[in-house]
């Protein structure tokens, strides 16, 4: 089921809340928990059998490393031998549901002369899986380091507050990848007060807003510009078509997460805020502090870090970070494109620590200028994964081109009407001043009602059917 | 009353969205009632609200257009010629082909016509074909064919599969200078848009996403690619005079009620455009196919569905003043589904097709002779 889909809005949703505020305040997670799997299960009946048990494996896990570590208080290597077999389970299905395809292909592409063949499984991916398998790592990690590691979880959860965690509908497909500690507070006692009832449904309508009226629509642009052909395009209309998907995915995502927060607020949640206005950073390490902070910090919580971080030496460290952004471009999708984006960031990201970042940052304009015309380039390498289309498009972006250009100044002139007031929304919203000006208004009537607009006018894009599912669910 | 009063304070965000909400559903109703809509069934009611019927009511109405009024003796005419003799014909040619399809009839199915593809029919089909009444014909009549095979099963309320395909009219065309289309319009959707974009013919373009045939004629208008305007048809067609007109459309209707259905409407379409511009020449165009991979065949989006309406459509070709033109040859594999290399979608050609496809539209003139 999407957030932004008729049959979520108006049925599961009020349905859902309504039983949710009325049980007592000892079955809410309870009742939390069964409208989750309700939620995933419309859409995937077969896969939210793998979620169920992916839970029991891993709660099963979780108490396990748990009660070593209470056996062995000393230890701090207690229940590491079972907290290696979770891992082996939550990688293993992660890898076959998701990357089994991708990894067959590319070792029958190595095998061709010796006869083997690996076979192709062809499975559907399971929606949500990258991050919800990511969070039940997370909870595994915190609970193996509870003695030694800064001992963030206070207290063994119970199975339906742990399953509740993982499952919680509003996080479950799309992020953000929660930590336990953030909401072990609401799973054991949260209140619900009408403040946070409006605060939180007027979070998720501008989310959906983003979403539906910007994201959405923009991305038509993009679309019928790669229609056009990748070949086909001037160096204009390469960087328009760059700078469309750029905007497309930024609202994509950032309303996905707003309503996802939104939801968590309703529900007594705090959840983690995922994107802090990232295209207005100055550096690209900016960005990624600013961009899906949720992944960043799991990724460097439990990969970067463990792996020594920045502390052994310069060597080690781009060795860490080549891992570490190998392993967050292949995140991403199994393709070789999103690899390639993965260390196209490596590759800045190592330049920009040798101090050119801290320059950049403190510069004006000139770190501006270079996140703005850089990070439409990595997106163009994550939106393309057939090779010879990728190449093909970075060569019209400086303005190299093999072919004819068919689509030149008459298109983009159409496509400047068509577009140039949605482009203004989208540069406006990409800055900060929208939502602090929100912050700052909330309560007054004007602004709620310019939310309530904002809403039913997305449900009526909806109902029209200009809508299409969210970028990040093929993850 | 206080305690109420409180509450909406509080949640005065929840309170407007609420109170819209049951305005919304009250105003469904009421409309529901109004236009004497059937109760809406239970199993719509669980995935739409009462609303949505406010919000559908646009599609309702585009969907079931009301033609205007059309002069009396070119209905009869037009009945007569398209109901009666194209019928006759195809029936006729379908008699006279049955035996080839039925012959071919092993190597389609051989072709695993399950996949929703559409073979190419083998290539000495062309051969095959009688073409002594081309010549003994004193007025040149073309002839559509159609290939036979046997059908697919399919469980769907919007289409079944036909069993047939059409292909081009058979007609001895003229190879045209772009001047042919000079005086030219073409009916479409967003495929036809590419042809408005990428192929540089200087025709009229009437075409926007998402067009449908039930839409064409209504007064609402489609966009005119010249001025960017919407524009009634129904205007431009009585006052404006054209001597060919081009419509290719069925992709988005794909979705909407049945194959006969939309035949029905496409007829319609057809005989009002002709009362208008008596003399033109009209092409019905094939939809394009989708590719393998947007090859659906859970839903109605698939190839089997677009032949199901292409074979319908073309039964209208008369061979003399409407003719049925399938590019579909040009652009798809060898199982009929469109070429991956051409498109990005799996739906739209690459810009730079539309030269290829524009060729194909300059060797299908056709020249009257006694217009010289």
């Amino acid at each position: 089921m999407l957030f932004s889909s008729i049959v979520f809005l108006f049925r599961f949703l009020p349905i859902f809340l309504f039983i949710y505020l009325l049980v007592p305040e000892k079955y809410r997670n309870l009742v939390l928990l069964s409208g989750s799997l309700i939620f995933y299960g419309v859409g995937e009946p077969y896969y939210v059998l793998l979620l169920i048990f992916s839970i029991l494996v891993n709660y099963g896990a979780g108490r396990l490393i748990y009660r070593r570590k209470m056996q062995k208080k000393r230890n701090p290597k207690a229940g590491k031998g079972v907290l290696i077999l979770a891992l082996v389970y939550n990688f293993a299905m992660l890898f076959t549901f998701k990357y089994w395809d991708f990894a067959a292909e590319n070792v029958n592409g190595l095998l061709t002369d010796t006869g083997w063949e690996i076979p192709v499984l062809q499975l559907a991916l399971p929606l949500g899986i990258s991050f919800y398998t990511f969070q039940i790592v997370s909870y595994l990690l915190d609970c193996y380091r509870l003695n030694f590691y800064r001992g963030h979880i206070k207290e063994r959860a119970s199975f339906v507050q742990f399953a509740a965690y993982v499952s919680m509908f509003p996080q479950l497909i799309a992020g953000p990848i929660v930590k336990y500690e953030e909401v072990e507070e609401g799973l054991k006692q949260r209140s619900i007060s009408s403040r946070k009832i409006e605060e939180g449904l007027k979070l998720f309508s501008i989310g959906l807003g983003l979403k539906v009226l910007l994201a959405n629509q923009i991305g038509t642009l993009w679309n019928s510009i790669m229609t056009a052909g990748a070949g086909n395009l001037s160096a204009a209309a390469a960087w328009m078509g760059a700078f469309a998907y750029s905007f497309q995915i930024y609202f994509d995502f950032w309303g996905y997460s707003l309503m996802a927060q939104g939801l968590g607020i309703v529900l007594g949640f705090q959840l983690p805020k995922n994107f802090n206005n990232p295209y207005v950073s100055k550096s690209l390490s900016e960005f990624w502090r600013r961009w899906h902070i949720t992944l960043g910090r799991w990724f460097k919580e439990y990969l970067y870090i463990p792996l020594g971080g920045n502390r052994r030496g310069f060597l080690r460290t781009t060795f860490n970070l080549l891992v570490v952004w190998f392993l967050t471009g292949l995140w991403h999708g199994a393709d070789w494109n999103f690899v390639l984006w993965g260390l196209f960031f490596f590759l800045l990201l190592s330049i920009e620590k040798t101090g050119l970042g801290k320059r950049l940052e403190k510069s004006k304009v000139i770190g501006h200028l270079y996140v703005i015309l850089l990070i439409p380039v990595t997106w163009v390498i994550f939106a393309i994964s057939d090779k010879q289309q990728l190449l093909c498009y970075l060569q019209n972006l400086v303005g190299i081109h093999t072919g004819d250009i068919i689509v030149g100044s008459t298109q983009i002139l159409r496509y400047l009407k068509e577009y140039g007031i949605l482009f203004i929304f989208c540069i406006l919203f990409a800055l900060p001043y929208p939502m602090r000006l929100y912050r700052k208004f909330k309560n007054k009537w004007y602004v709620i009602l310019i939310v309530a607009v904002v809403f039913w006018f997305s449900v009526y894009e909806i109902m029209i059917g200009s809508d299409n599912p969210f970028l990040y669910f093929r993850f | 009353m206080k305690r109420l009063k409180k509450m909406i304070h509080n949640c005065s965000y929840l309170t407007a969205l609420l109170c819209t909400w049951l305005f919304l559903t009250a105003g469904g109703i009421a409309l529901m009632f109004y236009r004497d809509y059937d109760a809406v069934k239970w199993s719509e009611f669980c995935s739409n609200p009462f609303f949505a019927i406010i919000f559908k009511e646009e599609m309702h109405r585009a969907a079931d257009p009301v033609l205007p009024e059309k002069p009396v003796m070119a209905e009869a005419d037009l009945s007569n010629i398209s109901n009666e003799q194209t019928k006759a014909h195809v029936s006729d040619l379908e008699k006279a082909h049955s035996e080839q399809g039925e012959n071919q009839a092993p190597a389609v199915n051989d072709q695993k016509p399950q996949t929703g593809g559409h073979r190419l029919p083998p290539p000495d089909r062309e051969a095959n074909l009688p073409k002594n009444d081309l010549s003994a014909d004193e007025k040149q009549t073309g002839r559509t064919v159609f290939v036979t095979y046997t059908p697919v099963e399919t469980n769907s309320i919007y289409y079944y599969d036909a069993g047939k395909l059409a292909l081009t009219t058979e007609y001895p065309y003229t190879t045209v200078e772009e001047e042919y289309f000079d005086d030219a319009v073409f009916f479409g959707d967003s495929r036809t848009l590419g042809i408005s974009d990428y192929a540089g013919l200087n025709a009229d373009f009437y075409c926007e996403n998402g067009m449908t045939i039930y839409k064409l004629l209504d007064e609402k208008g489609v966009t005119d690619q010249k001025s960017g305007v919407k524009v009634n048809l129904n205007q431009v067609l009585q006052q404006k005079h054209y001597g060919k007109i081009y419509m290719m459309l069925g992709m988005n209707e794909l979705g909407y009620r049945d194959t006969e259905y939309f035949l029905e409407r496409y007829q319609e379409v057809v005989e009002q455009i002709r009362s208008w511009q008596p003399d033109a020449i009209i092409y019905i165009l094939a939809n394009l196919h989708v590719s393998r991979e947007k090859n659906n065949l859970e839903t109605e989006f698939n190839n089997i569905n677009i032949n199901a309406k292409n074979a319908a459509v073309a039964e209208l070709a008369d061979g003399t003043d409407v003719f049925y033109l399938d590019s579909n040859p040009l652009f798809t594999d060898n199982d009929g589904y469109l070429n991956d290399d051409l498109t990005f979608d799996g739906v739209h050609l690459y810009a730079n097709c539309y030269q290829e496809w524009k060729t194909f539209l300059m060797e299908h003139g056709v020249v009257k002779k006694d217009e010289g």
